[in-house]
């Protein structure tokens, strides 16, 4: 991890988001805002309330149509829309074709208040509900924990796709103390790419208080949202003990196999010894028996040669 | 230590039959999971994934080129030092791995001088092997290498487990502690003294007398070419069945099943080679043809069941031919060379495996297709087991002497008395 060249601004040089400054001004000169469509279609049949996931990154017009189809009196319908639990009042159209019941509310979100849970209701004999759900870009990457070393620097890296937030914030939390971390403080020091849809935050001299979970946080202008990553810290004694552990275990195999070895050389010289010494015994016996008894016969061979 | 006449073939023998399985184990099973630790250095090191490949490479390179040293010092000093100090060469190297700070560092520490490590163990086990089995050879040197395909098994994911509680400085630590048990292993290797050992002579003239041995050069060849064509599926068949639209996971699974049918061929071949009379070429000839022409058909197979059906087939052939290509040798050149033997065939035919995956991706660059690789790869394999044909006493239908006459006459001509009775007809 030391010694990686940096393709970008080294930390205690970063001046933080430079680009974003000139963004705000071209945000506040383009009064233009896009437009985002988005419908829903009910009929009297459905038993479950339609749902819609949008994510929403900038300010922009609003136009929600939702589309009823029945076979009853599409008059006797009573259409209301609603923020959340509140009912909104105005701006919405209602227009009606054939057998199929329209409409539409327009609206624009700028600020996070405005974002949520905007939903159409169509009254007849049950509740027809249709939703759209706004939301900023989520970061959501679910992470392993990262391990890491005393001593050791590391880099945690939070990505949007396809957004780019005003602004990051780290924070960390030592038990439950969340102080957002700045650039830089202590060991610790934020980098930010050079698109703004990827910040670094780069921690140095990694210690056991370091340990414990970190967030990102994007900032858009419609709200915020956040990544979790978790950092564990070990010490190098700890696998240094696995090893040594297993170091003694060979040790004492091999010491085994060799006294093993040592044992039954040991047992084979022994028996090897003894037999040796039966058969200098017997042959001692054999000679001594045949000087005796060569003797007689010889004589026996002799008196028979006679 | 009493001079046996012949190899013990069982008895001790067994436990250097384990030794060796937890080497093949403890070598091949590691190189092969490395591929783990890859992803990790990758990310670590913000290399790309070539320049961390070669960390593998450089280690299975100095590994075979070694062969011969670790040889020569076997004949020298026995096995079992050689083993065990190569057993600590082995660990020294990830442990030092553990605490890099550059690709360079881990090159050196895991290729060069754990390569070095696994240099000092490998051949020379499989050599102790030989010596200590004659009719039960190929058995035994078929159990001993099943270990390979086990352990990789094992070691992938004990390896992923490693990395996702230590990081990869620690999981280093650990692989390394494991590495250690080849000191153990290399403890069980008793040296063993066979008749022929004090005609043969210290390693140098050991050496000199096998460059000039012609069925032993012509084997090397053989084994050359067909190590050229022998690990072209297991590098390329997953790339090769992206190409036909496979998708990743049943392709991988695929070369997992190979590696199941491999330690089965691995056994059978090995009793099959004992329990067959005649030359032990001959079976090494059957198995690298048939490999040679599963190659050639990988090309022609289209249908999924085709290429299960091919695979299986290969990972059986494949390893088949293993066993009896380490028995072949010792029918060669005699137990008592075997260990210079098998160190310089190492080496030589690690020639022919460096070549043929580049060769095969080049063929593959310029065709745009795996049929050309796969089809040279097969070529290589029969043109390997044509070379086989010229080997001595192939065509005979007698059982061989394991140990053949020409040590007997060249120790006659060196003029060192020799203890006659021991060797004979079997």
């Amino acid at each position: 991890m030391e010694g990686r060249a940096q393709s970008w601004v080294s930390c205690w040089h970063a001046t933080p988001f430079t680009s974003l400054p000139v963004r705000e001004e071209m945000m506040a000169k383009y009064s233009n805002l896009s437009l985002e469509s988005h419908n829903i279609s009910l009929t009297e049949h459905s038993n479950m309330p339609v749902e819609k996931n949008i994510t929403l990154e900038r300010p922009s017009n609003i136009e929600l149509t939702c589309q009823f189809t029945t076979s009853g009196d599409l008059n006797s319908v009573n259409v209301t829309w609603r923020k959340g639990d509140e009912l909104l009042e105005n701006n919405y159209l209602i227009n009606a074709t054939g057998s199929i019941l329209y409409t539409q509310y327009m609206f624009t979100i700028v600020n996070s208040e405005q974002m949520g849970s905007y939903s159409c209701f169509f009254e007849e004999k049950k509740e027809q509900r249709g939703t759209f759900n706004f939301k900023v870009p989520e970061l959501h990457e679910k992470k392993k924990p990262l391990i890491t070393y005393v001593g050791d620097s590391v880099v945690l890296m939070c990505k949007c796709q396809d957004c780019f937030p005003l602004n990051w914030t780290w924070y960390s939390s030592n038990g439950s103390v969340q102080v957002p971390v700045g650039v830089p403080m202590n060991n610790k020091c934020v980098i930010n790419g050079k698109n703004a849809n990827e910040t670094r935050l780069k921690i140095m001299q990694l210690s056991e208080e370091d340990q414990g979970s970190y967030w990102c946080q994007a900032i858009f202008q419609l709200g915020e949202s956040e990544e979790h990553i978790e950092i564990v810290v070990l010490s190098y004694w700890v696998p240094l003990k696995a090893l040594l552990a297993i170091a003694a275990e060979v040790v004492l195999l091999v010491a085994i196999i060799l006294l093993c070895e040592m044992y039954t050389q040991k047992k084979k010289k022994h028996s090897d010894d003894g037999k040796e010494f039966e058969q200098i015994e017997q042959l001692k016996s054999d000679d001594s028996n045949g000087i005796e008894n060569n003797a007689p016969r010889h004589r026996k061979n002799e008196s028979v040669g006679q | 230590m009493a001079l046996r006449a012949e190899p013990p073939d069982g008895g001790w023998g067994w436990m250097v039959v384990l030794s060796a399985f937890f080497q093949s184990a403890l070598v091949f099973g590691v190189l092969r999971s490395f591929g783990v630790f890859f992803v990790e250095f990758v990310a670590a090191f913000e290399e790309p994934a070539a320049r961390v490949s070669w960390i593998a490479s450089i280690g299975i390179a100095v590994q075979q080129f070694g062969s011969p040293v670790g040889s020569a010092l076997s004949t020298k000093f026995g096995p079992r030092p050689v083993v065990m100090a190569g057993g600590i060469l082995a660990a020294l190297g990830m442990l030092l791995a553990a605490f890099a700070t550059s690709l360079t560092h881990l090159y050196l520490s895991i290729g060069l001088l754990s390569g070095s490590g696994w240099a000092l163990t490998f051949t020379p086990t499989l050599a102790c092997l030989s010596r200590y089995f004659s009719r039960r050879r190929s058995l035994a040197t078929g159990l001993a290498l099943t270990g390979v395909g086990l352990s990789s098994f094992a070691f992938a994911p004990l390896f992923q487990w490693l990395l996702s509680q230590y990081a990869w400085r620690g999981a280093l630590l650990l692989v390394s502690a494991l590495s250690l048990h080849l000191v153990a292993c290399g403890a069980l290797l008793r040296p063993l003294s066979l008749a022929e050992d004090p005609v043969m002579g210290g390693p140098g003239a050991q050496l000199a007398n096998l460059l000039h041995h012609g069925p032993f050069l012509r084997y090397t060849v053989a084994l050359t070419l067909i190590n050229t064509g022998y690990f072209i599926p297991y590098v390329h068949l997953v790339a090769h069945l992206r190409d036909l639209d496979w998708d990743p996971l049943p392709a991988a699974f695929l070369l997992s099943v190979a590696a199941i049918s491999d330690p089965v061929g691995r056994v059978a071949s090995g009793w099959l080679g004992d329990a067959v009379p005649g030359p032990v070429a001959r079976l090494l000839m059957l198995w690298t043809t048939l490999t040679g022409v599963i190659l050639a058909l990988y090309p022609v197979a289209q249908a999924p069941t085709a290429l299960v059906a091919l695979t299986v087939a290969y990972g059986f052939t494949s390893g088949a031919l293993t066993p009896v290509a380490f028995s072949v040798l010792p029918e060669l050149v005699g137990t008592g060379k075997i260990y210079c033997g098998l160190g310089l065939v190492q080496m030589v035919e690690s020639i022919g495996g460096l070549l043929g995956a580049p060769l095969s991706g080049y063929l593959r660059d310029v065709t745009g297709t795996y049929t050309a690789s796969f089809v040279v790869a097969g070529a290589f394999l029969l043109a390997g087991s044509g070379v086989l044909i010229t080997l001595p006493h192939f065509f005979c239908f007698s059982a061989p002497t394991s140990k053949p006459q020409d040590p007997v006459t060249e120790a006659l001509d060196t003029k060192v008395p020799l203890p006659r009775e021991g060797l004979g007809e079997d």
